[in-house]
């Protein structure tokens, strides 16, 4: 695991270095409405030779839109699709040489599993002994020669979508699109696909293009990750980057459980609650007097019964223990934060607040605990804890 | 579990109603349809087979069971193609005017045949609409085995269009997609995928369109002429056998015809697994 984790991150390095691959996908501007509704906005983004973009958004999102356009199955308004340098903005979905995985995987169900695969290279009228050896070849690939002459109706989702990327790989496409391609399937098949196909694509080296829904799948997949939000990209960037450094409300909360917290920048230190934290901001980008939101996850969250905190923790403010549940690998507490004034070592009243009407909102942190630390210390309901984080993002307040 | 009451309709675990209901059901069909069905073949077959024979084999007899098969035939084949090319063009296109479209081509359904043969004649006819121009250039298809094709071809219209349309309708596009970035055209698409896709409807669609035709009788007798020999099909022989107090003549086409839609309507059941297969 660990060894996996270190060549995933070594591949990370790589991508991001100063002789990147060439770029083979380009989407330049593109925006689309359909009637009256705009879809997309001004969309651009790159794939790189041989990366994994996953596209992530809510359902309604427009993801889809910009994979339907890199396909050629629907027309921007304005904006080009770049494939290999080649502008095929103009050009025919069957022109263009994209390889589509459909969400139903839009196997033809009259054809066995070969000739589903075979199906580009025959429509090219290629000859039928260079068309057998790529179907063979296909089919060891993606292990399923015993089911070759089976038709789709017959397969399992996993193997039918085997069937699907193999049946575009046959032409060798430019691009391969994957439509939300684990959405029909339980969760089980789901991770266990994601990892095969993952080992998979890296094997081909095709540039690939990912919609999802799902963060985990989302992260686990990218090499980047677009975070697409009504129609914008709302962020890109490596998972770690996106998850860590979200640079929107939208993408923090959209990659899991975040807590937002309100606060003022102060020369060097970000103020919110009652609590002045050490924080190393652009001074170009933010001012001292500026409103800000701090974002950080829950288990960048400590907990602890006393205040002595060790380097590296910054005390936020005293909270009640409202709720914990076990969540298996972990243990989840919601705490509600103490009204600030109340118990501020200080004794002044922190900067935003004077300048605001009381905050009423549910002043609640979500905080996760590991297993080891859960049974070290355990706390329950109404226990009195000191919050810390470790690490948190800023972004500019709307 | 709370305790089994026992009821007049179970009867320690045996439904009286099933056999009751069962029984109902076959015995309200007796006289509606199974009777009159089995009267044909006892009445046809009651002086001998010999009998029989000699009646099926007489030339004006096999001429209108051919003249029936024929015309029909080629009815099917017209209707088939058009029904196929009308429900990928409604399916596939939304347009000013489609639902008017729809209702059209459903419409020779619900239209009366002696309707559809007189309407036929007022068009084609030596006084007709159209006829009237044609027929001093010597253009007559009134009255000739082309009539009788029109006049199913009339009748039958919707019947191949109504099953095909539906499997059009529910067919993923994604499949036609797939094709299209996978680099096929248009036509190979059609032809390697959507028409594949579509032969079950289509066969199910010729056959209704081919028994509907072939028992086809108020339109026909209306625009044939009703010409023994020329252009007399077999419901029309029936027909005439019959007022000619012919019974036995009669008898032997119409168990032909049963027979024959027995041998349709069987293929169309026991064949859709077949029909359907995926």
């Amino acid at each position: 695991m660990k060894a996996k984790q270190k060549l995933v991150d070594e591949q990370r390095m790589s991508t991001s270095s100063d002789n990147a691959p060439p770029i083979a996908t380009r989407v330049i501007g593109v925006s689309k409405r359909f009637g009256k509704t705009g879809v997309l906005e001004n969309i651009s983004l790159d794939v790189a030779e041989g990366e994994i973009l996953v596209l992530l958004g809510a359902s309604g999102s427009g993801k889809t839109t910009i994979l339907r356009i890199i396909a050629g199955l629907e027309q921007p308004n304005t904006g080009k699709i770049i494939l290999h340098g080649r502008d095929v903005t103009e050009l025919p979905a069957r022109e263009r040489g994209v390889g589509v995985i459909f969400q139903s995987y839009a196997l033809f169900p009259k054809m066995t599993v070969e000739k589903n695969i075979g199906y580009g290279l025959r429509i090219r009228h290629r000859r039928r002994k260079e068309i057998r050896k790529t179907v063979n070849e296909l089919l060891s690939l993606v292990q399923l020669e015993e089911h070759r002459k089976k038709y789709p109706s017959q397969l399992s989702g996993g193997q039918q979508q085997r069937v699907a990327i193999a049946r575009t790989l046959a032409y060798k496409p430019e691009v391969l699109l994957f439509d939300e391609p684990f959405g029909a399937l339980d969760t089980q098949t789901r991770t266990h696909l994601r990892r095969e196909i993952r080992a998979l694509l890296r094997r081909v080296n095709v540039p690939s293009v990912f919609i999802t829904h799902d963060q985990e799948e989302a992260l686990e997949l990218g090499d980047r990750v677009a975070v697409v939000n009504k129609g914008h990209i709302e962020q890109i960037g490596t998972p770690y980057e996106i998850y860590n450094h979200p640079a929107t409300e939208y993408v923090a909360t959209f990659l899991g459980a975040a807590n937002i917290l309100e606060a003022v920048v102060q020369d060097g230190f970000v103020e919110t609650e009652c609590a002045k934290i050490p924080a190393e901001l652009d001074p170009n980008v933010y001012r001292t007097g500026d409103r800000i939101k701090i974002i950080f996850r829950p288990e960048d969250v400590l907990l602890s019964r006393t205040d002595f905190l060790k380097p590296g923790h910054f005390k936020l403010a005293p909270a009640r223990v409202e709720e914990v549940s076990f969540v298996g690998a972990y243990e989840r507490l919601r705490v509600r934060l103490e009204q600030p004034g109340e118990d501020c070592t200080n004794g002044e009243t922190p900067y935003y607040l004077t300048t605001e009407t009381p905050d009423r909102r549910p002043r609640s942190i979500i905080a996760t605990r590991p297993k080891p630390e859960a049974s070290a210390s355990s706390l329950k309901i109404g226990d009195r804890v000191i919050v810390a984080v470790t690490s948190f993002t800023v972004i500019r307040s709307s | 579990m709370s305790t089994v009451v026992p009821t007049m309709r179970h009867v320690r675990g045996f439904d009286v109603v099933r056999p009751l209901s069962i029984g109902m059901l076959v015995f309200m069909m007796m006289p509606l349809v199974f009777l009159p069905l089995a009267s044909i073949f006892i009445f046809g077959t009651s002086n001998g087979l010999d009998k029989f024979w000699a009646a099926l084999m007489a030339p004006e007899a096999i001429f209108a069971l051919k003249l029936s098969m024929a015309t029909s035939f080629w009815a099917t084949v017209f209707n088939v193609l058009f029904g196929l090319f009308a429900a990928y063009v409604l399916s596939r296109y939304n347009f000013w005017g489609r639902n008017a479209l729809i209702v059209t081509i459903s419409l020779p359904t619900a239209i009366p045949t002696a309707v559809a043969g007189f309407a036929l004649l007022l068009l084609w006819g030596p006084y007709g609409t159209l006829g009237r121009f044609l027929t001093p250039h010597g253009f007559q298809i009134m009255f000739t085995a082309g009539a009788i094709i029109l006049a199913n071809i009339f009748v039958t219209f919707p019947l191949a269009f109504g099953v095909i349309k539906p499997v059009f309708d529910t067919m993923s596009r994604s499949l036609e997609e797939a094709s299209a970035t996978i680099g096929a055209t248009r036509w190979q698409t059609f032809w390697h995928v959507t028409l594949p896709s579509l032969r079950g409807a289509i066969v199910s669609g010729a056959l209704l369109t081919f028994a509907r035709a072939v028992g086809e009788f108020g339109s026909t007798i209306l625009v044939s002429g009703n010409l023994a020999g020329r252009t007399q099909t077999a419901p029309l022989y029936i027909f005439a056998k019959f007022n000619e107090g012919q019974i036995e003549a009669a008898n032997a086409i119409a168990i032909v015809l049963a027979l024959f839609s027995f041998l349709i309507f069987s293929v169309l059941f026991f064949a859709r697994d077949w029909l359907d297969v995926d």
